[in-house]
Formats: C-alpha cells, sequence, structure tokens
C-alpha cells in the first residue's frame, strides 16, 4: 500500500529530494576548499576559536575593511610594536625601537632585519609607508602626519605637522601589508584579498567554508621558533549561545565571550585545564549626563547623583561581580600606571553616600516635596530618563539599579531601552537625558579625558559628533591635553596626567560606574602557555592587537 | 498557452512591483549605516574618519531617482553591488556561500514533513475517530504550538547534550574538506538530524491537519461511495481517488513554502549554528546594509514567484478544471 503510494508523483518528489540532497552537497563541496586542513594525528593540533559575531565567514582578508575576517590583524597582519595594557608595557615587534624628535614633531621607527612577508619578500620601510598612507586614504585619520620618509630599507620617519605624542601608539598598532601587492590595485579598499600576503605567524588560508576556516604556518615567519601550533582554526556562530556551548563541551581552546557565572558553567566541568581571567583592563563605563540640560550643568547635582549611585551593587549584581568600582579619577585599570592615588585618596563623590547626596541637592536647589520627590529649583519634578540598548542585557542591569538607588533621594529615573542604534543615535545628536556609554580605551589617557573633558568634539544639540556625546568642554582640561600631547618627557606627562585627574575629580564631567572586564577563558587541555594573573604578558583577547603575543607563547601540551 | 502566457505576464508585474518596493523600504528606515555600524561595535572614530568610510562603501546619498534606475539596471546584469556589512565581499558572494545550505536544511525539513504530515492526514481522515484520528491532530499542533527556539534548545539538550546521538551543531564536522563522497555526505545528514527534526517537529500538525480536512471532505463525495459500491479495495480508493484530489491545496502550501525557505531558517541557525541565509538577513536589516538587503529579499520574492509558477504549472496538470479550452 504504500508501495503504491511511494509510486507515480511521490516517488518522484522522493526521488528529488534525495537527488537534490546530494546535488547540494556536492555544490557545496565544489567551493574552493584548499588543501587538506584535516587534524591529522602525527602533526600538532589546531587551536580552535569561537567567533560569535558573524554567524558565517566570507573570504574576506583586507586588513583596511571594517568587517573584515577574524584573524586578519591578529594573524596575517603584524605592526611594529604591540601594547599590552595588561602590565602597560609596550612590545617591540616588526620595528626594534624608535625614537621622537627633540620638539615632539618627528618619530623614527627601525625595523627589523629579517622579516619576510609570506611570499619570501623581505619586509622594508616602503611597506610601512604605504601602509600609513593607505589607511589615511581609505579610514581616514592620521591628519596631523606632514611627511613619510624611507631614508632606507629598515628606517622610516615621520614628520608631524603639530606635536603629538600619541602617535607612537596609532602608528606603531598600524598593520603592515606588502607595498609589492598593494599598490598594485586600483581599488584596495574594495579588495577581498581572498590569498592574503602577511608578515604573521599563521597566514595561510586553508579550508575555508562559511561555518569555518584555517590558518596555516607562515613559511616565511621572522620566529621560527614560536610557531608552534600546526594552525588557527575559527569557527563561526550565530550568538553567544552557541559559542559558550562548544566552549562548555570542549570544543573549543580559547573563548572570548561573555558567560554568565562562568566558574560553576565552565571551569567546573574541567578544573584542572579551564581557567578564566576577567582583568579589569576593559574601557570605563560611564554613566553621562547630557551637560547642555540645566539640571546635569550644575557640578553639585551631577556629584551628589554620583554619591546615589550603589556601586558595589551593580557591580556585584549587574555585572556579575566580573567589574571593578570606579574611583575619583575614572580611570580603569588599563592606566594603573598612570592613576594619581592622592587624588584616590581624597576621592569622596564615588562612594555611596545617600546622606551626603541629599545635602548636596538641597544646596544646589533641589528640596524634596511633601511626597518625598525632588523637584527642581524650577518648581518641577526631577524626573529624567537613563537611555541604555536593549541587548546588553548587563547593561540593563546596571541601569535598573541605578534606578532604584536614586529612589532612595527622592528621584524617579526612568529607564528606556530601545535598540543600540536608537540610543547611539540619540547620543551622537545630544537628544537624551542621561545614558550608560562606553569610552577611548587607547594606550594613553589622552583621549579618554579628551573625550569627557576637551572642547576639541563638542558639538551643539542637533549637530552629530562621535565623541563627547554629554557635551562637556573645560578650557584648563584644554590646556592640560594641549600640553599633554606636545611633550614627550615622561616625568612631565605623568604630571599633566596627575592634574587632568584632579580636575577631573573636581568637575565631574560624568559619573563613572565601573572599570570594564576583558573577557577571556581558556583550556589547557591542548595548549599551554596562556597569560594570566600572574604572568600577564598579554591580555586574553582574540580580537586585540595582543593577541599575536598569545599566538607566539603557545605550545602544545604534553 | 494562453493561460500560461497569461500567467507569465502577471508573474512579470509582481515582480516588477517587488523591486521597486524592494528599493523603497528599506531606505525609508531611519539612520544610516555607517553609523549604525559604528553603534553596534562601539568602536571610536574621528568625524572625517565617519566620512571616510561613508565614501568608501559609497553611501553618501545621492538624488534617488537615478539611482533607482541604476538598480533596474544593476538587477538586470546580476549585479547587486557590495554588501556593507560585509564590506568589500560582493552581495551574490554572501549569498551564494550560504543560500546552498539554506536550501539543504529548508527542503530536506519541509519534503519530510510533507510526506509525513500528508500521510498521517490521509490515514487519519480514511478511518475517521478512529486511534490516529484522535490522537495525532491535538498532539501534532500541541508540539507545534511551542516557541520553536525554546523546542530546539530542548531538543539540543535532550539528544545533542544528554543523550550525545546527534551532532550539536554547524552543518558538517569540523576539519572535514567537503567533498562529494560518502564521508562527508553521511556527515552532513549526521548533521542535519536535529535542525530538520525540530523544523519538521514544528510544522508537522499543520500539513497533517489541512490534509486530514480536505480528505474528510472528499470523502464524502458521490464517486468514493461509487468506488466502494464497484468493490475496489479499500486502500486503493483511498490513495489513488481520494488522496489524489484532497492533494490540490496541499501542493499550493508546499510551493508557497518552498519559495519562503530562502529567507532562512533564523532560529535554527542561532540554535544549531547552522551556516545560511537568517541570520545573515537579520544582521543585515540591523544594520541597515542596502545593498544585502535588497539582494535576499529580490532573491525571496524571486523564489516565492517562481515557486508558485512553477505550482500553477503543476495544478493545471494535476486538476483538469482548472485548464481552459
Amino acid at each position: 500500500m504504500i508501495i503504491k503510494y511511494l509510486r507515480r508523483a511521490h516517488l518522484a518528489v522522493a526521488a528529488t529530494a534525495v537527488a537534490g540532497t546530494l546535488a547540494l552537497s556536492g555544490c557545496v563541496a565544489s567551493n574552493p576548499g584548499g588543501t587538506e586542513g584535516g587534524n591529522g594525528s602525527t602533526s600538532a593540533a589546531f587551536l580552535t576559536i569561537p567567533r560569535e559575531d558573524m554567524g558565517t565567514f566570507s573570504r574576506n582578508f583586507n586588513p583596511f575593511s571594517p568587517n573584515a575576517a577574524p584573524m586578519t590583524g591578529q594573524s596575517i597582519y603584524e605592526s611594529m610594536l604591540v601594547y599590552n595594557p595588561a602590565n602597560g608595557d609596550t612590545v617591540p615587534w616588526l620595528a626594534t625601537d624608535w625614537s621622537t624628535g627633540k620638539d615632539g614633531k618627528s618619530l623614527t621607527f627601525n625595523l627589523r632585519d629579517n622579516v619576510k612577508f609570506s611570499d619570501g619578500t623581505p619586509l622594508t620601510s616602503k611597506d610601512v609607508k604605504l601602509s600609513v598612507e593607505l589607511q589615511k586614504k581609505l579610514l581616514g585619520g592620521f591628519d596631523y602626519v606632514k611627511s613619510i620618509k624611507t631614508p632606507d630599507d629598515s628606517t622610516v620617519e615621520f614628520t608631524f605637522k603639530k606635536a603629538f605624542t600619541p602617535a607612537l601608539y596609532e602608528l606603531g598598532q598600524q598593520v603592515i601589508v606588502p607595498a609589492h601587492i598593494w599598490s598594485k590595485f586600483k581599488k584596495p579598499g574594495n579588495e577581498e584579498n581572498p590569498k592574503p600576503v602577511g608578515t604573521g605567524p599563521y597566514t595561510e588560508v586553508a579550508n575555508f567554508q562559511a561555518q569555518s576556516f584555517e590558518l596555516g604556518k607562515n613559511p616565511n615567519y621572522w620566529q621560527a621558533d614560536k610557531q608552534k601550533l600546526g594552525g588557527i582554526r575559527m569557527l563561526a556562530f550565530a550568538g553567544n549561545d552557541g559559542a559558550n556551548l562548544a566552549a562548555i563541551s570542549g570544543d573549543v581552546d580559547w573563548t572570548q565571550t561573555y558567560m554568565p557565572d562562568i566558574q560553576t558553567t565552565y571551569v567546573d566541568k574541567d578544573p584542572e585545564h579551564r581557567h578564566f581571567w576577567f582583568p579589569t583592563t576593559g574601557a570605563e563605563i560611564n554613566w553621562q549626563l547630557n551637560t547642555t540640560k540645566k539640571d546635569f550643568s550644575d557640578v553639585r547635582v551631577r556629584k551628589a547623583l554620583s554619591m546615589a549611585v550603589d556601586r558595589d551593587q551593580v557591580t556585584k549584581v549587574g555585572m556579575s561581580g566580573y567589574a571593578k568600582p570606579a574611583d575619583c579619577t575614572g580611570l580603569s585599570n588599563n592606566y594603573d600606571k598612570w592613576r594619581d592615588t592622592a587624588v584616590v585618596e581624597k576621592c569622596d563623590w564615588t562612594k555611596r553616600d545617600v546622606e551626603g547626596a541629599k545635602k548636596l541637592l538641597d544646596e544646589a536647589g533641589y528640596k524634596e516635596n511633601a511626597q518625598g520627590q525632588r523637584t527642581t529649583p524650577a518648581g518641577k519634578p526631577f524626573t529624567f530618563d537613563i537611555s541604555v540598548g536593549s541587548s546588553s542585557t548587563d547593561w540593563l542591569s546596571v541601569a535598573n539599579i541605578i534606578a532604584q538607588n536614586l529612589q532612595d533621594v527622592g528621584i524617579k529615573a526612568t529607564v528606556d531601552s530601545p535598540d543600540w542604534a536608537s540610543v547611539t543615535a540619540g547620543y551622537e545628536t545630544g537628544e537624551f537625558d542621561t545614558g550608560i556609554v562606553w569610552t577611548a580605551n587607547a594606550p594613553t589617557p589622552y583621549q579618554y579625558y579628551l573625550n569627557l573633558m576637551g572642547s576639541q568634539n563638542v558639538k551643539p544639540v542637533g549637530k552629530q559628533t562621535f565623541d563627547n556625546y554629554h557635551r562637556f568642554s573645560d578650557k584648563k582640561a584644554d590646556e592640560l591635553l594641549n600640553k599633554f600631547v606636545s611633550t614627550s618627557d615622561e616625568g612631565e606627562q605623568k604630571q599633566i596626567v596627575n592634574d587632568l585627574q584632579a580636575r577631573y575629580s573636581e568637575l565631574a564631567p560624568v559619573v563613572p560606574l565601573f572599570a570594564g572586564p576583558e573577557w577571556g577563558a581558556y583550556t589547557t587541555e591542548n595548549f599551554v602557555g596562556w597569560p594570566t594573573e600572574e604572568n600577564p604578558y598579554a591580555t586574553l583577547s582574540n580580537r586585540a592587537p595582543t593577541t599575536v603575543l598569545v599566538l607566539t607563547s603557545l605550545e602544545p601540551a604534553n | 498557452m494562453s493561460f500560461l502566457l497569461r500567467r507569465l505576464g502577471f508573474y512579470l508585474l509582481a515582480f516588477w512591483a517587488s523591486i521597486t518596493l524592494n528599493f523603497l523600504l528599506p531606505r525609508l528606515m531611519p539612520g544610516d549605516p555607517v553609523t549604525r555600524m559604528l553603534s553596534r561595535s562601539q568602536q571610536r572614530l574621528e568625524p572625517q574618519q565617519v566620512e571616510a568610510l561613508r565614501t568608501l562603501m559609497g553611501v553618501d546619498g545621492g538624488p534617488i531617482i537615478p539611482e533607482y534606475f541604476a538598480y533596474l539596471g544593476r538587477i538586470l546584469t546580476g549585479d547587486f553591488g557590495m554588501s556593507i556589512s560585509r564590506f568589500p565581499t560582493p552581495v551574490s558572494e554572501v549569498i551564494a556561500s550560504q543560500l546552498p545550505w539554506t536550501l539543504l536544511l529548508g527542503l530536506t525539513s519541509l519534503i519530510i514533513a510533507v510526506i509525513l504530515g500528508n500521510l498521517l492526514g490521509i490515514l487519519a481522515a480514511w478511518r475517521r475517530g478512529g486511534f490516529l484520528d484522535s490522537i495525532a491532530p491535538p498532539l501534532l499542533v500541541f508540539i507545534g504550538s511551542f516557541p520553536y527556539f525554546w523546542l530546539a534548545m530542548g531538543a539540543l539538550y535532550i539528544f545533542g547534550i544528554n543523550m550525545g546521538v546527534a551532532p550539536m551543531r554547524h552543518a558538517f564536522s569540523v576539519g572535514l574538506v567537503p567533498g562529494f563522497n560518502l564521508v562527508f555526505i553521511l556527515d552532513v545528514a549526521a548533521h542535519l538530524i536535529l535542525p530538520a527534526l525540530t523544523i519538521v517537529l514544528v510544522s508537522l500538525g499543520g500539513w497533517m491537519l489541512g490534509m486530514r480536512n480536505t480528505m474528510i471532505a472528499t470523502n464524502s463525495e458521490d464517486y468514493i461511495l461509487m468506488a466502494e459500491a464497484k468493490g475496489l479495495r479499500p486502500h486503493r480508493i483511498m490513495l489513488n481517488y481520494a488522496a489524489r484530489n484532497a492533494m490540490l491545496p496541499s501542493v499550493t502550501s508546499m510551493g508557497m513554502s518552498i519559495g519562503f525557505i530562502v529567507g532562512g531558517a533564523l532560529l535554527t541557525e542561532v540554535v544549531f549554528a547552522y551556516p545560511g541565509v537568517g541570520y545573515q538577513l537579520l544582521g543585515a536589516v540591523q544594520g541597515l546594509d542596502y545593498p544585502l538587503m535588497q539582494g535576499m529579499f529580490l532573491t525571496i520574492t524571486a523564489a516565492v514567484l517562481i515557486a508558485n509558477f512553477l505550482v500553477d504549472l503543476v495544478y493545471v496538470r494535476l486538476d483538469p478544471r482548472v485548464r481552459k479550452g
């Protein structure tokens, strides 16, 4: 009976389905897969890393593209130096040393000898020159660079229009591409670069599929003794959950996704091999108040609001204990060697102090009415919104905790959480009350304080800006910032940053909340040599400039 | 013949209307792609860098009418431009690299669900009030009413994690090089088990109910009674006469479903990390990636229209009453 049913049209349908399945797998199979990238039993194992933000991979290894495939800037291409925020060191990489001119208007790098690209061509200063020029042309930036000279193959001289000491890190961490290939492209920005040629440790793309790809060893790497991995294997996932599940099942070696309660969900399943380390060297997370609004232009109000926030609750409950409460310098632990302990000791407005907050608000004219609600001096009830993007569940908890804390001083705050695109659009045009916001995390605190107190990026409400959303500026801070970039004397720089911290503590341009953690977890089942709290030679990020330090330090376990 | 030509003309008109809407709708959304990209990655760029990115990706804005005609021209040559969220990969490459997996998953699940669902519906209707008829429809509809991602995660947990009988993620084992050989095909089939199972479970109820209801109506027709009176065997009547006539609405639904397969199965891709266009489309909409959105919507529209056209042709073959003259 069933066989009769399967006769005729239905048999045809079933046959088509089977044939279609076979044809489709053949269709997928005809993808240029490259060489046999299998995990041979005798060769070294592949370092397996999940990537949760992409869903599928596209074969795009153009380092000038904002959406290049993972590991493009970390394993395929390298830069002249690597700044490690975990311990504040600067590691010479493709350059062996550098020197700044006396007036701070020039910077010279000496390149390492015997560095070759993966196709055998030696690295020269011309490659550095072209890379910086391409970056400037395609993605903007480097406006302060006046000229680039290449007196010989291993020296690059940059001259600047005005002194700018952070240029060391900006130029130093620029990825270097081979000039003999990139100068030939008519539209370098539109190149997919499917077979990249770089100086990095693992450059040979193999077995590129939508769900995974492999990177094999660079045959001409300048640190051949540090290429102990068989290669790198990237896996694509569509969201945190898939990536975390793979980590928990032990199918990946190194993950950088946020995992709630990581001790029980991940580490306890194999405590001998699994570890995590979340150093709070990420960007500082602030609660910004729109200072173009009358209420928030008063420093007493800002400090009072800051005193109402219970940062212990915020970090323990909102951030699962992974973050560290902020102090009056507003600096994250990335800048520990710049932190001025004098400012920290005199700190009074970043600890929870409900009585102090009430007193300050009364002083500023924001008295409580008969129902216990604060009113502005104009007599209106003091209420406002706290904006945060809905997809960041941890920051959403933080905003809710702040709203609860504010009730203790009689202020009613509402958490407004559309998607991040709308929130950011509101920040950019200055059309918001308050909001949770990220900050710059460059190697020096210059950009950080510039975006908090400098007038450079302040735009009026309605005009789009990409920095200093809260639109606060201070002349004294401007002076200090200008002095910072023009001096390369470390002692002077430290003094200037101390003054900046003191000024920050005086003005409280934003309410600092906590130093953000850099996520990272790993297993020593297959590979050892990971950075740890005791040995912070890099962070555990697999998409940061320090990633190449980890790639060249790992070796197979056993 | 004239029937076919008229149908073809209608489909061309529908196609033109949909590609025009395809062009207009994304541009009605507020915001622009570059700032969306930046806000999602919380990247910090100078204003002039944002401008440079805009120029690089070609979203500096311009008059809309010439852009529309350029878009129409490019469609005819099959050039969809470069994706913004995957810059500079061309849109056709983005879609082509992921579409085969979506089609594989979608077609496999659909065919299994259709065959199984219709079979169950036929059997249930033939023995109305019997055991199958009382249990299966409510049970399958109940299962199908669960939120899909809950069902998918449940299946992943039970079969993948606890029992370990099926692979838990991706389309094939990592490290395997795709090739037209038995090992790879079996591996792909194994990885299809959980995703396809969950999709089939969710959609089975619908197919079964539809077929059962049409069958019940068909069973009351006079020719069935005539066939029984003539002494034909019950199974022959059930399949060759009743089911064959009751099949027609199922065929129409199947055609529509085939078209929508190319939209991707977003939740399946998220839960099972299965490569496909669904997650891509979500990302494109969230990131205001006009070229990729246009390319995807166009693909979906074309697929639905072609599937409908094919169903029309098949219908003519199946149901003589539709033919004219």
